[in-house]
């Protein structure tokens, strides 16, 4: 008896523990998500309806444009952010003089905040501002170059490029940690059986870097297709749309018309659907490369 | 050795390294000079790359005792004439306005005073006072003094709801087996990967009704939604990691388990529980979309000099000072989880 007792309550404690976790997420999770599903497919009278929503969202300003733009940048952003880091990290994993220092340098950015960031490149793009007059100095240019009014791709290209400085620091740190696994002796041994630095990069290095790369690129990914706060406070509203650009855009920009809550929910499930899709093809790829692995190893 | 270079590719990495400080410097130490600069000094072209200290001012004395002062943009135009005043109250208001010189008129006058004896123009350097946007920013824009204590709140209730229930959640992971724990770290996964916008705005609703809209605890309940799942994730391994014997020795010396979790545990796992801490303040003092979405009156620092960059477009160097309040702490911190973020993805020390 008694010890059937202790072995019930054995067994409740990891229930037990994360009781108060289930709780939460039931009721600040699960529940507006649920709400929010459900506001999704009810229509602005109030009725049940599969299509309306995702139609009126379809037919919303700028709605193409947020769709391509997110998924550019997103790609774009992901696949320089990785060039750079790669190349960096490779280059910063050799032992050498200052190499601390390089790194502590390279990681402020990490730090910064989104809005500082946006600040930062703000003054820097408009046409007083420090950009043009580092140009000057430097007698690149005689006139001053106006940035602040590119529109469409060149919009999001130059996005692209303010994530890149503001991101690539924090990916290098992850693939910095990565190449820790890469033992000198491994490098000897292929040098000895006559490989080349090419080889050794893709058939040595890379390998080493895959699972932290997979897991990064997933989280950065994940993390681009949510742009919207440079967009805005950089250009402004409806310069560059991105899908949660227009999530703001309805809730802050104008919150009071009927349409504007009901769109702000509509493309907020949209972003959301987007993710968790970016969110499976990670599982996907991990677990396949996990068992890739264990077969290599068998 | 294998990693010897031979000069050229040692001068090419050279290269591309002191590029990337270059990339990383320079954006930093303009935006550093623009939070420092009066808004005379914003107004010209092209703009100093480095904060300056002081104001130099060219000053002639004009008929009834009145003084017309010079300025220098650097535009190629030399002195160009700014204004003529002799009252001192005028002149004091100039000088603060425009050169973030906070010198009492009748001390200007004063000085001043000395052109008459040649009746020659004279240059005047007056030390700027340093940190008169920190101040102006403070002053001028609403709910900046009200929004820097309502982020420290905030992120403090983030890191002590996260800490709690993810290190609960985090111990169970790592010490039990039990029916539904595959499932529950995948659940944990998508938590933690769920978009923000996506439960901030149904979170709006739930949190009116709850009568908790456009409050500080509010905020810290949507915030710490992933960072709960992530606290969970990071405590776990460590908790895998901490020796099971010296728990079990705790037990057979008469502790219970509580005071075994609190004694023996706990202090064992404070790095990740720090490290943790840290991506909770991080969370709630950087984000802007859900403080927009969730708050009213009680706003964020971050929402504050979001919207002060929107509102005014003069004086940017106010939203400049006030995002270096905003950026300051971050960067404290970033470097101090710097070691465990290393530790995270495999060892390495930064």
């Amino acid at each position: 008896m008694n010890e059937k007792k202790r072995l019930i309550s054995k067994n409740a404690t990891p229930y037990i523990l994360l009781a108060p976790v289930f709780l939460y997420y039931a009721v600040f999770w699960l529940y507006p998500v649920l709400a929010g599903v459900r506001e999704v497919f009810i229509d602005m009278n109030g009725r049940f309806s599969l299509t309306a929503n995702f139609k009126m969202m379809a037919e919303s300003a700028l709605f193409t444009e947020s769709v391509v733009n997110t998924a550019t940048f997103a790609a774009l952003s992901v696949l320089l952010q990785y060039f750079f880091a790669l190349l960096l990290s490779i280059l910063l994993a050799r032992k050498f003089r200052g190499a601390k220092l390089l790194m502590f340098i390279a990681m402020i950015p990490m730090a910064i905040t989104p809005t500082a960031t946006a600040i930062i490149w703000k003054t820097g793009l408009v046409k007083d501002g420090w950009i043009n007059s580092l140009l000057m100095y430097l007698g690149l240019i005689k006139k001053q170059i106006v940035y602040m009014n590119v529109e469409g791709m060149d919009a999001v290209l130059l996005l692209v490029l303010i994530d890149t400085w503001t991101v690539t620091p924090s990916v290098m740190v992850i693939l910095i940690a990565g190449l820790q696994g890469l033992q000198v002796e491994m490098k000897e041994a292929a040098y000895t059986f006559g490989a080349n630095k090419l080889q050794i990069l893709k058939d040595i290095t890379l390998p080493i870097l895959r699972p932290s790369i997979t897991t990064s690129i997933i989280m950065r990914m994940i993390a681009a297709l949510q742009v919207w706060s440079i967009a805005v406070m950089v250009l402004g509203y409806s310069k560059a749309p991105f899908l949660v650009e227009r999530v703001a855009f309805y809730k802050d920009a104008i919150p009071g018309v009927d349409t504007s809550s009901k769109l702000a929910f509509t493309y907020s499930f949209m972003t959301t659907i987007v993710v968790l899709a970016a969110t499976v093809i990670y599982l996907r790829v991990s677990n396949r490369g996990k068992k890739a692995a264990e077969r290599s190893e068998a | 050795m294998v990693n010897r270079l031979n000069p050229i590719q040692k001068a090419s990495v050279a290269i591309i390294l002191t590029g990337m400080l270059l990339i990383v410097a320079i954006p930093l130490m303009c935006f550093v000079t623009v939070s420092f600069s009066n808004a005379t000094e914003m107004s010209q072209f092209p703009k100093n790359l480095f904060p300056s200290g002081t104001v130099s001012v060219l000053v002639a004395p004009e008929e009834n005792n009145r003084y017309t002062v010079y300025y220098d943009y650097h535009d190629g135009n030399g002195w160009t004439s700014i204004i003529t005043l002799s009252d001192a109250k005028k002149l004091e208001r100039h000088f603060t306005r425009q050169y973030a010189v906070t010198v009492p008129g009748e001390q200007l006058l004063k000085d001043f005073a000395a052109t008459r004896e040649t009746g020659e123009p004279r240059v005047f350097t007056y030390r700027k006072d340093t940190f008169y946007n920190f101040t102006q920013f403070f002053k001028i824009v609403p709910n900046a003094a009200s929004g820097l204590k309502n982020s420290i709140i905030v992120s403090l209730l983030t890191i002590l709801i996260s800490l709690t229930l993810g290190s609960l959640a985090g111990y169970a992971l790592a010490r039990y087996n039990f029916k539904g724990k595959q499932q529950l770290n995948v659940g944990l996964l998508i938590v933690r990967m769920f978009p923000t916008v996506g439960i901030s705005i149904p979170m709006a609703v739930l949190l009116i009704r709850m009568g908790l809209f456009d409050s500080l605890i509010g905020l810290a309940i949507l915030y710490s939604i992933p960072n709960i799942a992530l606290t969970s994730w990071i405590t776990s391994s460590i908790f895998i990691g901490i020796n099971k014997e010296l728990e079990e020795a705790s037990l057979v010396f008469g502790g219970n388990s509580v005071q075994t979790f609190l004694r023996i545990t706990l202090p064992m796992a404070f790095p990740a529980m720090a490290a943790s801490s840290m991506y909770a303040f991080t969370t709630a003092w950087n984000d802007t979309i859900s403080a927009l979405i969730l708050t009213q009156k009680n706003q964020t620092l971050s929402l504050v000099v979001y919207k002060a960059i929107g509102t005014t477009s003069s004086g940017i160097q106010y939203a400049a000072a006030g995002s270096i309040i905003l950026i300051l702490p971050a960067l404290v911190f970033t470097f101090i989880i710097r070691k465990y973020i290393g530790q995270m993805w495999g060892g390495v020390s930064m």
